[in-house]
């Protein structure tokens, strides 16, 4: 009987999953790939560039994420942090280095009004996308990701427990002389690491192995790894597929081996950070306008690329340093001409995240606790391995199925990930509810069918909604699985997007951006409004 | 030395919870502040340290040694505080965590007066323990100690023996006197159990009114 909860979700998550590592895996022994990969020109240089962007996008977001939780910690902006944090979450990344670089590229808004002041009459010679040096994909990936981090800290610091020892803590040292700086490096960060290294794990392998982000945005001569494996994967040639998996799987081992290092590194460098533990009470403050000075930058930031999107996606004929462009709705009169992208995507995001939640829902309900390991190990193992080399495995493994270009196939491909993240995001509220609400309601002779409906469905919409919207957003952004297994047949936004950035219609390519994100926000706001607590105590 | 404080008052959304009131706590001295909980005994704490949260907000003149300090951030106040618990940081040694409020000094004499310290505490050998290896009643005489590292002008005690053993208590109570008595600091100390009140110390009392009494 047990078993029976189970099915459903091996059948459509684990199995396809576990099959997708497997055949990324076996395309390892094939040692005339792994030549073809030590002679390709571009290996180290690629290397050298992704490894480089994902570290330093790593600290960067990391450092703009402390900053701006210590400035506004138990602030006002304070509980509007986790929801305003939320959507930045949704919006999709190829969006947002769409917008970016439409505002920083030498024809892009920025040298345009720079042009209107000091008379420029051509477009100036600034690097500023697809820079050699990847500073441009950093920068995104900095703005993308250190929401992310914030979202999860806020979660530590917002959890009962965690607050009232924290603010203790922090009274304690206050009254020993120490100020915020000491008080945040020194308590706060060290007991909240052990709870944000898998978040960092993840936020680098990502940006180390980012495509859709680097193809729009990202260095080109030479690429990054993940771009250059990229383009193997995609070859019409038998010989390439072979190197791009094995480049793949190196990308992968040489990431962990990074992982590997920092960690020794950590640890050889512990002593001196507890010298620093220990060292005397300093009252230095970081003044709290620099924080919420980059708390704003930070929010403005999204607030303008959505403005800059809706309007660039109206701009026709727009030569250089005009600020007002021809206003033409030709875009939009294409899209809505050809829809099928937007309908695909749309249908693909609401058949994903119901399905997921269905699937875990009778898993958590039929299995003990303890079979949830399995699960959120499988999640965590899909997150934290490179989406390229997953991905690989998965078109492999659905070829052999007869999965490629059908929908079946794309919605199982999407159906990965969604259930992944929300298998993250609903197992712990939904074991953590209280057991006696249970026992409560079959004393009044409540079946555990009507207990699930009237109590327990009720009482955990918050993390159900929540869970549907990051299911929404998730499968919305996913180009890796969609270009692949679509095999030209049929086309997504992320597809399209990326596809448009390479040409130079700049007004389809922002309109497409904003279609991109404009649902995954809408998903977001309605799961908020319906995810509301019935009481607005909290 | 001395702790002064002049005409304070506590408000909370509009209404006064504490009535305005002068305490003189000479040095050495241990006063003992009692009310009921609720009585906003522990927020009057936070009022003199400096940090206390809205939506509360006080006024009246905090001052130690002669120094006003309402404009002083608690950090700069050199006022030490022991509360209901230990707060000794878990992620830290018992040695750091004496080592955190140890003022700035050369490394060797730091570690050494760390050592002296516990020695005096009869703890000696414990500096690379781990806090939560302790028994409660070590626990507490290490965040005395740590307290009174930090060389404080004046302590708060905010109902510091209310969550030890009984048979505990009067022992760590003791302790806990006599060593501030040896720092000759004054002392404020609440709390709502009539047995934490040193032997011949003065009292006062919160009312259900808000107004701080003599008893």
């Amino acid at each position: 009987m047990v078993g029976v909860g189970a099915i459903p979700i091996c059948l459509l998550f684990a199995v396809p999953l576990i099959a997708s590592l497997y055949y990324a895996l076996i395309g390892a022994f094939d040692s005339a790939a792994w030549q073809a990969l030590f002679a390709h020109p571009q290996l180290w240089s690629g290397l050298e560039l992704s490894i480089f962007t994902g570290a330093t996008s790593a600290v960067l977001a990391l450092i703009t994420a402390i900053i701006i939780v210590a400035a506004t910690y138990e602030t006002a902006t304070w509980r509007n942090l986790p929801a305003t944090m939320g959507a930045m979450l949704a919006l999709p990344h190829i969006a947002l280095a769409i917008g970016l670089s439409l505002l920083i590229m030498p024809s892009g808004i920025f040298a345009r009004i720079v042009a209107n002041i000091v008379g420029w009459q051509t477009p100036p010679n600034w690097i500023t996308t697809h820079d050699p040096n990847g500073l441009a994909l950093i920068a995104a990936l900095t703005i993308k990701e250190a929401p992310f981090l914030i979202w999860i800290i806020a979660g530590l610091l917002n959890r009962d427990d965690i607050r009232q020892i924290f603010n203790n803590q922090r009274a304690a040292a206050t009254s020993l002389g120490h100020g915020g700086i000491s008080v945040w490096l020194r308590l706060f960060l060290p007991q909240m690491m052990p709870k944000l290294i898998w978040p960092l794990v993840i936020v680098f392998i990502y940006a180390a192995t980012v495509v859709d982000m680097s193809l729009v945005i990202g260095p080109t001569q030479p690429p990054t790894l993940a771009t250059v494996v990229w383009a193997d994967v995609n070859s019409e040639q038998v010989i390439n597929n072979a190197r791009g998996n094995v480049g793949a799987i190196f990308l992968s081992i040489t990431l962990a081996l990074c992982l590997g290092v920092t960690y020794a590194l950590l640890k050889l460098g512990a002593p001196l950070f507890r010298t620093f533990l220990s060292s005397a009470p300093s009252s230095l403050s970081l003044p709290n306008l620099v924080g919420i000075a980059k708390y704003q930058m930070l929010i403005w930031f999204y607030l303008v690329i959505v403005v800059l999107l809706f309007f660039i996606s109206f701009a026709q004929n727009w030569s250089f340093p005009n600020l007002a462009p021809i206003i033409s709705v030709r875009a939009w009169t294409q899209i809505f001409q050809n829809p099928s992208a937007l309908i695909t995507s749309v249908e693909l995001a609401i058949s994903t995240s119901l399905t997921a939640l269905v699937l875990i829902i009778l898993w958590l309900e039929i299995l003990p606790e303890k079979a949830d390991r399995i699960l959120i190990l499988l999640s965590v193992a899909l997150l934290g391995l490179p989406a390229i080399l997953v991905g690989l495995g998965q078109y492999r493994a659905f070829l052999n199925f007869g999965l490629t270009g059908n929908m079946m196939g794309l919605f199982l491909a999407h159906l990965m990930p969604v259930t992944a993240y929300m298998i993250i995001v609903l197992t712990s509220p939904y074991r953590a509810l209280d057991q006696r609400y249970s026992a409560t309601a079959s004393s009044f002779g409540k079946s555990e069918i009507e207990f699930l409906w009237q109590i327990k469905l009720p009482l955990l919409k918050a993390p159900i909604y929540a869970a549907l919207a990051i299911g929404f957003a998730v499968s919305f952004s996913q180009y890796i699985p969609a270009q692949l297994l679509a095999a030209g047949r049929y086309s997504t936004l992320p597809i399209e997007a990326v596809t448009l950035t390479s040409g130079t219609n700049r007004p389809l390519t922002a309109a497409f951006a904003l279609l991109l994100l404009l649902p995954p926000l809408v998903a977001y706001v309605i799961s908020a409004h319906f995810g509301k607590s019935r009481w607005s105590t909290a | 030395m001395s702790l002064q404080l002049k005409n304070i008052s506590l408000v909370l959304d509009g209404k006064q919870f504490i009535a305005p009131f002068s305490l003189d706590i000479a040095e050495g001295e241990v006063l003992t502040l009692m009310g009921r909980s609720g009585s906003g005994k522990s927020s009057l704490l936070s009022y003199i340290a400096g940090d206390l949260p809205s939506p509360f907000s006080g006024e009246g003149d905090v001052v130690l040694n002669g120094k006003t300090l309402n404009n002083t951030p608690p950090r700069n106040r050199n006022i030490g505080r022991l509360f209901q618990d230990d707060l000794l940081f878990p992620h830290m040694t018992v040695g750091e965590n004496l080592l955190f409020s140890l003022p700035r000094g050369a490394r060797v004499e730091r570690e050494a007066m760390m050592q002296a310290v516990l020695t005096r505490a009869e703890l000696e050998g414990f500096s690379d323990r781990a806090p939560h290896t302790l028994s409660g009643g070590q626990r507490s005489r290490v965040s005395l100690m740590r307290s009174l590292l930090a060389k404080p002008e004046a302590m708060l005690l905010d109902e510091p023996f209310n969550k030890l053993d009984r048979d505990l208590r009067s022992t760590i109570r003791d302790y806990t006197f006599s060593h501030l008595k040896t720092c000759n600091v004054p002392t404020l100390l609440v709390t709502h159990d009539i047995s934490d009140v040193p032997v011949g110390g003065r009292i006062f009392e919160i009312t259900k009114s808000g107004e701080v009494k003599h008893v």
